[in-house]
């Protein structure tokens, strides 16, 4: 057996990955295409026993009356852009310093911080949603798209220190010292070497953080009554109350991924190397 | 070596310089004084605290204790830019984003030098190190030569006073290192910049520098020309780092034959140089270069092991009853395994430590 | 630049200038809540006319989590419902990782598949399932009546044992592609020289597995497996959206337990008591992970 058969695997592992592989793309795959086909079908051809895919039954009304008629739905996306972009790039400026910090720089006890800043992830929501709602309403701040970004540091600051401390440990020290001998400062040196090089890392723990702040639901359920509610409040509220027009449920639902699968396939290989990095190098 | 008027102070000068990581010493009382326009290289294995020398001379390791002078001041408050070194690391260090241009040009960009200029400068460097072709590629595009010359373009467009150089060949191929080597050597004779260079290389020491500092464990050995290393040692880890094939080192004890010293190494009785050095009873230990072994004439009677051509030389390697030993011979060796033969060795060009302090005596 | 210093001072003093904004920010979002939060475990607090009161009452409120039946069913369904999930996905994980590294499983397509389930809202994936598993319209029933597996449309999120399980199921369907990234991520960091080596030594591929691939992937296990507990012990929108806690309290996780007492029972005090108990509960399992990774990263050195 040569050593690429040997690597490969003959005729039964063969089978046995071809297999898995469909089995793989039918779990994965189908209660999406489920999602999207839903969305394109009336309501009639929805609850036919079974459900009745005829090419006749497809239709556009689920999202035109979706976007017609929930203006709700059009304000939590712009809410949830808004929480979103804001927090991302906060969690972005304050995190990518306090990384290379924690990684390169010899901070005392750094890497007691690093632990602190993740055990801050061990952390339940419901923990501290009492007081930071108790607070935030003191402050008058309740409903207000940018308390709901600042709550957000909460998660997106610690997942941003991780995977781009993961990677700045890995930054070969010549390229610091070079820098220093060529007369950059630290902050220079951070500025025009070590942000250049860490485009890959920074849109990985970018996305993440956009991702996750997209997706938040919790928070924004306590700290949030009407003009701030983002995307997944305004999908839940819309499955409660319209719990039988499914078509326009599904539709609704899917206005609401698509902008982050989007973002999640387009920089996937970044996601997969931030991510894995800055776990791996604990 | 070049000869330099007695009132100006070293361009280096390290005085009684320590460091240390916690309990761990890295460097113990490293004393240097490099003159200007000398290139100076830093000799040892890997952790004998030779790159911590050159890092503390750079200012990118604080010393523990001691002083670092540059030109006469004290230095050791200073940052990299104050202190006016240019430094060539191993691996390169290139800024993987930026291209060549960019590269040589950071430093004079990072002084606020006019974009011009920094053109102007960048271009003139390229084309002394034959680079002005690859001048808007990025460092992944170039050949291992080429990334060598932008590392030392980087270093040489700022006109520092000191060049430093961290193992900068260590990655590059057997063949492109001795040329790299040359071209390094050659920069230093039209240059005459001070020169700090690191390596763990004894070949590559010997055929570059001025002087050679061997260190051992955080220690200077010796402080010396290449000749001086070479032949007189001052200590048998001097002895057996430099040189290769590598010196035989063997023990033995001074006895006095018809009254001039000599040395018993297990059956064989060797003369020693009746200069006085030795009294009898002495423990010393016998180092034999291997191009000092005289073959066909002598008392020493041996046997063939192996005989290792490399081209221009052959490495003979003898048993005797004293233990073995390496001779080097010209050309192809005839000589076949098991054949018998004579050595004789002068006793001038045996090199006797004392076997406690390793210290040559 | 006027002020004299060295690089490792120069380092040092940046170091704390660059890292203290984003540790003040978080100390400042964060430190305040977590200690009121504690505090409030301490005390049992009522609504008055709009008004709040608080009074101290040390452990009452943990002792009172002994004693109560709902806390041990939610409990219970916690630690099925955690370790259950942590098996599955880890499992799965690891086949769908290992399906991917194969020649046949490299293409692109593949993956895009697998960030599809990490990117949808839990919200949203929580409505989605709900339609799949609809009583009277689901496609799930559609499905298994076609094929003859069940004659008439089940209830799925009925009876308290299957709704569980199909809380399970879905959670398992969102965890299972990050996972498999990141064991991927593990396999590929295996040196192929050992898979060579092991070739030479006439190892067979299952014994190359055994003794190549599972000992390379402890670190990349053990990160998956502590990673996949925290987000297992978080679930909240799941809950919340596609059972509310029922049948019969069958789907009410510590999570939602403790946001059930805090806001619709409105005991603040009892639900900051829960909610702390997740927290020391969690993080021993993150001190457990800094346990387990260290060691695999040693010997990978």
């Amino acid at each position: 057996m040569s050593y690429a058969l040997y690597r490969r695997g003959g005729p039964g592992l063969r089978l046995v990955t071809i297999v898995g592989l469909v089995l793989f793309v039918v779990w994965s795959a189908a209660p999406v295409v489920w999602l999207i086909l839903s969305s394109l079908l009336q309501q009639k051809a929805l609850i036919a026993r079974p459900p009745d895919l005829s090419p006749a039954n497809l239709t556009l009304d689920n999202f035109v009356t979706v976007v017609a008629s929930a203006a709700a739905l059009g304000r939590g996306i712009l809410n949830s852009l808004i929480v979103a972009l804001f927090s991302t790039a906060v969690a972005l400026a304050l995190g990518a310093p306090a990384a290379y910090a924690l990684a390169r720089l010899s901070v005392p006890r750094a890497n007691a911080i690093a632990f602190l800043v993740l055990a801050t992830q061990m952390l339940p929501s419901i923990a501290i949603a009492i007081p930071l709602f108790l607070v935030i309403s003191r402050i008058g701040l309740i409903d207000n798209v940018f308390s709901l970004g600042v709550v957000y540091l909460s998660f997106n600051l610690p997942i941003v220190i991780w995977i781009l401390r993961g990677f700045f440990l890995g930054i070969p020290a010549g390229l610091e010292k070079a820098a220093a001998i060529d007369g950059a400062g630290v902050l220079r040196t951070f500025w025009h070497i070590v942000l250049p090089i860490s485009i890959p890392p920074l849109g990985a723990a970018a996305v993440f953080a956009f991702v996750e702040a997209w997706n938040e639901f919790f928070f924004a359920l306590i700290l949030t009554r009407q003009s701030a509610q983002t995307v997944p409040l305004v999908i839940a509220a819309f499955a409660g109350q319209y719990q039988t027009v499914f078509g326009q449920m599904m539709a609704a639902a899917l206005i609401s991924v698509v902008p982050v699968i989007v973002l999640a396939v387009v920089f996937r290989d970044w996601i997969v190397r931030g991510f894995a990095d800055g776990m791996m190098k604990g | 070596m070049t000869s330099v008027p007695p009132r100006l102070p070293p361009a280096i000068e390290l005085r009684r310089v320590a460091k240390s990581f916690g309990t761990v010493q890295v460097c113990r009382d490293v004393d240097l004084a490099i003159e200007t326009g000398e290139f100076v290289t830093l000799l040892g294995p890997s952790g004998c605290g030779k790159t911590t020398t050159l890092n503390m001379v750079a200012g990118l390791e604080d010393s523990t204790s001691g002083d670092i002078l540059l030109a006469g001041r004290r230095v050791n408050e200073l940052s990299p830019v104050e202190r006016d070194v240019a430094m060539v690391f191993q691996n390169y260090a290139l800024y993987p984003h930026m291209t060549v241009a960019e590269n040589i040009g950071f430093t004079l960009r990072m002084r606020g030098m006019k974009r011009a200029e920094i053109a102007a400068r960048v271009t003139a460097i390229a084309a002394s190190l034959e680079l002005s072709h690859v001048l808007e590629r990025l460092p992944a595009q170039l050949s291992g030569g080429q990334q060598q010359r932008v590392a030392i373009g980087r270093a040489l467009v700022r006109e520092p006073r000191i060049f430093l150089f961290d193992e900068p060949f260590s990655n590059l191929d057997a063949a492109l290192r001795v040329k790299m080597r040359a071209e390094v050597k050659q920069l230093h004779q039209r240059l005459g910049v001070t020169s700090l260079f690191v390596t763990h290389d004894q070949e590559e020491a010997m055929s570059i520098s001025d002087r050679i500092a061997v260190m051992n464990r955080g220690r200077v050995e010796q402080f010396g020309t290449p000749e001086e290393i070479y032949a007189r040692p001052a200590t048998r880890y001097v002895a057996s780092f430099i040189g290769n094939p590598q010196i035989e080192l063997m023990p033995g004890t001074v006895e006095a034959a018809d009254g001039r010293p000599a040395v018993r190494l297990g059956a064989q009785v060797l003369p020693l140089p009746g200069d006085g050095r030795f009294r009898p009873g002495q423990k010393v230990e016998i180092g034999i270069r291997p191009e000092h072994v005289r073959l066909g004439a002598g008392n020493l009677s041996a046997s063939v092991r192996l005989v290792q051509p490399v081209g221009p030389l052959s490495h003979v390697v003898l048993d005797w009853d004293g233990g073995s030993l390496t001779a080097t011979l010209p050309g192809f060796s005839r000589l076949q395994p098991g054949e018998r033969v004579s050595a004789a060795i002068s006793p001038d060009d045996m090199l006797v430590f004392d076997q406690e302090t390793g210290l040559r005596l | 630049m006027a002020s004299q210093a060295t690089f490792e001072q120069r380092r040092r003093s940046a170091g704390l200038f660059l890292v203290a904004p984003a540790i003040v920010v978080l100390l400042a979002i964060l430190g305040y809540p977590i200690l009121e939060s504690m505090m409030l475990a301490l005390q049992r607090v009522q609504l008055n006319a709009g008004e709040i009161q608080r009074s101290f009452i040390g452990l009452g409120n943990f002792q009172r989590l002994l004693a109560d039946e709902t806390f041990r069913h939610a409990a219970l369904n916690t630690l099925y419902f955690s370790v259950a999930e942590v098996v599955l996905v880890v499992v799965l994980g690891f086949g769908v990782a290992l399906l991917l590294n194969h020649p046949l499983g490299r293409p692109g397509f593949f993956r895009i598949l697998l960030v599809v389930p990490w990117a949808i809202a839990p919200v949203a994936n929580a409505v989605l399932w709900k339609w799949i598993l609809n009583a009277n319209y689901g496609v799930l029933n559609g499905i298994l009546q076609s094929l003859g597996l069940i004659d008439y449309y089940q209830v799925w999120l009925g009876s308290p044992f299957s709704a569980l399980n199909f809380l399970l199921l879905v959670d398992v369907w969102k965890s299972v592609p990050f996972v498999a990234l990141l064991l991927l991520a593990g396999l590929q960091r295996v040196p192929s020289i050992l898979y060579r080596a092991a070739y030479m030594d006439g190892a067979s591929r299952l014994q190359a597995f055994r003794h190549v691939t599972l000992p390379s992937m402890r670190g990349a296990v053990a990160i998956a497996v502590v990673l996949q507990t925290i987000w297992s012990l978080r679930v909240f929108d799941l809950v919340f959206v596609l059972t509310r806690g029922g049948p019969a309290d069958a789907t009410v996780l510590l999570n939602f337990l403790a946001y059930r007492v805090t806001f619709n029972f409105l005991d603040i005090g009892y639900g900051a008591a829960i909610a702390n108990v997740i927290f020391v509960l969690t993080l021993l399992l993150a001190i457990l992970y800094i346990r387990l990774v260290r060691p695999a990263e040693g010997a990978a050195r």
